[in-house]
């Protein structure tokens, strides 16, 4: 009898720490609905190629609106003269993420994160200014955005005015459009072996100590050892890619690096050499491949992967709590049920055909104010 | 003593400016700012800075290693945004290394505001691009491969991309001794390899070295018409033809800004990313010239004196092109009806009163100021390779 006080009372605790950990993974709250004329005019700009410096890609060239607002590739696309070394991540849900952005955390507030991914000489190599310019020469573009903040307070002199910080926030607007519709787990219709699923991820799989709360992720940097994708070092343009992004974030000895350091490109820490943030499992049946560089294309492979305790890394390094699952044959299927049950309905927009770059010019050049 | 120095100073100089004077036929003409330094031959090369050295020959010997470098960098669209556009897309050398539309193109998806100049002879200059904003070749190249609406490049992607070329990698540690490329050196070699594109043997340098048929019996009394009645010499002086100086001389807008919408954003971008204010910002319509720099009312629509040299080759003239040929120029300032936007145009151009043939004359003279075509080829630029395929794993 006493052991099974102490028993209970071991679990208890276990328990309760647990619980201040890490939040339990939840549904999506709701979130205020966008102002449709500012989402329409984000949207339009999600598609627009003027958003790119040279007027080649968009958004939607890495995060494709037909793809779970992502590609099929394991490595993503980048800027022409570029190409990227890591996996091109969903848009679906990102404005639930509210912190670390990108693979390696870089920045917390998703304006700020934008705005580098116009600008950032391997994703849009952008200017600001320019695209404002641009932007502003477009006739549809000025009505749309007279009529979308036309009253509001945008730091504009004129109310309703197309600048640079205007048109991220309508991306923004447009990103906010973009949430799960229809998914098991929120709407709380998991089958019994989903449900078997999600007590293996709560419990002996251990998941959620990492993918926790309504997002599915604790937004924090972890080396689980996913190994390298040797793609990214046999292509000079992807290698040079990734040591320009290393000498962009200042980190050392960026010639002889042939790995992914991830975090520690951020913090400059060694022990976070390899850590990368914790992704969302939502729309997961929409977004494969997975992990930072692709190197996973199915479900199967990724629980395979925790399964074993994940991949290898040098003593120190990998997370102290990946460890073997020992899951049958039978659990693998039900987490994968379960993690099946996160994604909703398909979110796809098809992608606009013939968007032309070109710019009219203004009747009355003289006359009109700038 | 001290005193004594001083008057021995003065009166030194005002010797050496009588002596001027009386040699170059110049005399302070009314509204004449300054004494304007003699035509003279351009020297055999541009002086070569110490912090950048590299062979002092020029077109056509052999280039040296840095030159060689830099020829290969000059035509190579890895140093840009997309790696779509070289230096040498807006410095043609098939269009007298500059580009032959009155704005430049620009890096893709733009276009340039201004007329792209002739690299050729630009080593001599002390005063690079319109502004004049930049004072050695070695600050122009990034400012022309960094720029949104030029090369678009940022020195992380550039460097990196010239790491993973081993033909780069040998040849820069040759040259600069480096174990990996750097971009800083990497526009060093341009430089370099501008100051071969030099010409210091025009028939106008023979000419004033003292071979009296090296230029036509026209282009002598040409000479004299530019020196004298219309007066291109006070500001159009010294062996590059250019006193450096800035000027507002009423060239007119291009119609390219009424007429193309991506010539007007170009406009409008380079008068917001120069810093504007607020009304500046919204009512801008004309290139402001210099007044960018230092938002001195004074310094609105001035523009540095372009350099005459090599002008044979590289229509349409002036900084936004609007004159397409040497004639039309001739005749702007023959007329001398330029406009005056802000109150700041130039007292020195008046109406010459040029005959049809004064003006003849003077052309003719102007093209003695250009020598044979500088005609390279284009070089084949060195291709990227894995890291593992030559470079041992550490």
């Amino acid at each position: 009898m006493k052991k099974v006080f102490v028993s209970l009372l071991l679990l208890f605790t276990v328990v309760v720490v647990h619980a201040a950990d890490y939040p339990d993974i939840a549904p999506l709250p709701e979130r205020k609905a966008p102002n449709p004329k500012q989402v329409e005019l984000g949207k339009a700009l999600f598609f627009d190629a003027r958003l790119s410096g040279d007027a080649a890609i968009s958004c939607a060239t890495c995060h494709n609106s037909e793809k779970g607002f992502t590609t099929t590739m394991p490595l993503s696309e980048a800027y022409p003269g570029s190409k990227h070394w890591r996996n091109a991540p969903t848009l679906l849900n990102v404005v639930y993420k509210g912190r670390a952005y990108g693979w390696d955390g870089r920045l917390d507030d998703l304006d700020d994160f934008l705005r580098d991914m116009i600008t950032d000489s391997m994703n849009m190599n952008m200017d600001m200014q320019l695209m404002q310019e641009r932007l502003k020469q477009d006739p549809k573009i000025v009505a749309l955005t007279l009529e979308a903040y036309g009253d509001k307070n945008m730091g504009t002199s004129k109310k309703g005015e197309m600048t640079h910080y205007v048109a991220r926030n309508a991306i923004i607007q447009f990103l906010e459009t973009l949430t799960s519709k229809n998914v098991p787990f929120d709407k709380g219709t998991l089958s019994a072996k989903a449900k078997e699923g999600m007590a293996l991820f709560k419990g002996k799989a251990g998941c959620i100590q990492c993918h926790n709360g309504p997002y599915a992720s604790d937004g924090k940097p972890h080396n689980t050892g996913v190994p390298e994708n040797p793609e990214v070092f046999k292509d000079p343009q992807r290698h040079f890619t990734y040591v320009a992004y290393m000498m962009f974030m200042g980190v050392d000895n960026r010639m002889n690096w042939r790995r992914d350091v991830g975090y520690y490109a951020i913090s400059k820490d060694r022990k976070d050499i390899g850590k990368f943030i914790t992704p969302t499992l939502r729309e997961l049946k929409h977004t494969a491949p997975y992990m930072h560089n692709g190197v996973f294309a199915t479900l199967d492979e990724v629980i395979e992967f925790y399964n074993q305790g994940g991949g290898e890394d040098r003593p120190g390094l990998k997370d102290a709590a990946m460890k073997p699952l020992n899951l049958t044959n039978s659990e693998k299927e039900a987490l994968k049920e379960f993690l099946q049950s996160l994604s909703g309905d398909p979110i796809s927009i098809p992608m606009p055909k013939g968007v032309k770059v070109e710019y009219q010019a203004m009747p009355n050049w003289k006359g009109v104010k700038n | 003593m001290k005193t004594n120095k001083l008057y021995l100073g003065l009166a030194a100089f005002i010797l050496v400016v009588l002596m001027f004077m009386a040699i170059g036929n110049i005399a302070l003409a009314e509204g004449d700012p300054d004494v304007d330094p003699v035509l003279a031959p351009l020297p055999a090369h541009p002086p070569i800075p110490t912090d950048n050295p590299s062979g002092k020959n020029v077109f056509p010997s052999k280039m040296d290693k840095k030159q060689e470098l830099g020829y290969l960098l000059f035509f190579d669209p890895k140093i840009s945004g997309d790696g779509g556009i070289a230096c040498s897309d807006c410095h043609d050398p098939k269009m007298g290394w500059g580009f032959s539309d009155p704005i430049s193109r620009g890096y893709p998806g733009t276009v340039h505001w201004r007329n792209s100049q002739t690299a050729v002879n630009s080593g001599y200059l002390n005063k690079i691009f319109w502004e004049g904003g930049t004072t050695s070749l070695e600050a122009q190249a990034p400012a022309a491969a960094e720029g949104a609406v030029a090369g678009n490049g940022s020195r992380d992607m550039m460097e990196s991309r010239l790491r993973f070329s081993p033909d780069y990698v040998k040849r820069f540690k040759e040259v600069f001794g480096s174990e990996w490329p750097l971009i800083e050196d990497g526009y060093a070699a341009i430089a370099a390899f501008e100051r071969y594109l030099s010409q210091p043997d025009t028939p106008f340098d023979k000419y004033m070295k003292g071979d009296k048929n090296a230029i036509s019996p026209m282009a002598i009394k040409g000479m004299d018409l530019f020196k004298g009645k219309a007066n291109c010499i006070e500001c159009h002086n010294g062996p590059m033809l250019t006193d450096e100086k800035f000027y507002d001389i009423g060239v007119a807008d291009p119609p390219e800004f009424e007429e193309n919408g991506i010539n007007q954003v170009t406009f409008r971008y380079q008068n917001y990313a120069k810093g504007s204010h607020e009304e500046d910002y919204r009512t801008a319509k004309s290139d402001r010239g210099i007044y960018f720099k230092q938002k001195r009312k004074e310094d609105m629509g001035k523009l540095r004196t372009a350099p005459l040299r090599y002008t044979k080759y590289t229509a349409p003239y002036m900084h936004n092109g609007t004159l397409f040929t040497l004639e039309e120029v001739i005749d702007f300032y023959d007329k001398a009806d330029g406009v005056d936007r802000w109150g700041n145009k130039t007292k020195i151009i008046k109406p010459l009163n040029l005959t049809k043939e004064e003006k003849e004359n003077l052309k003719e003279f102007l093209l003695t100021l250009s020598g044979e075509e500088i005609k390279l080829p284009v070089p084949k630029v060195p291709d990227y390779a894995p890291m593992a395929d030559w470079q041992p794993k550490k």
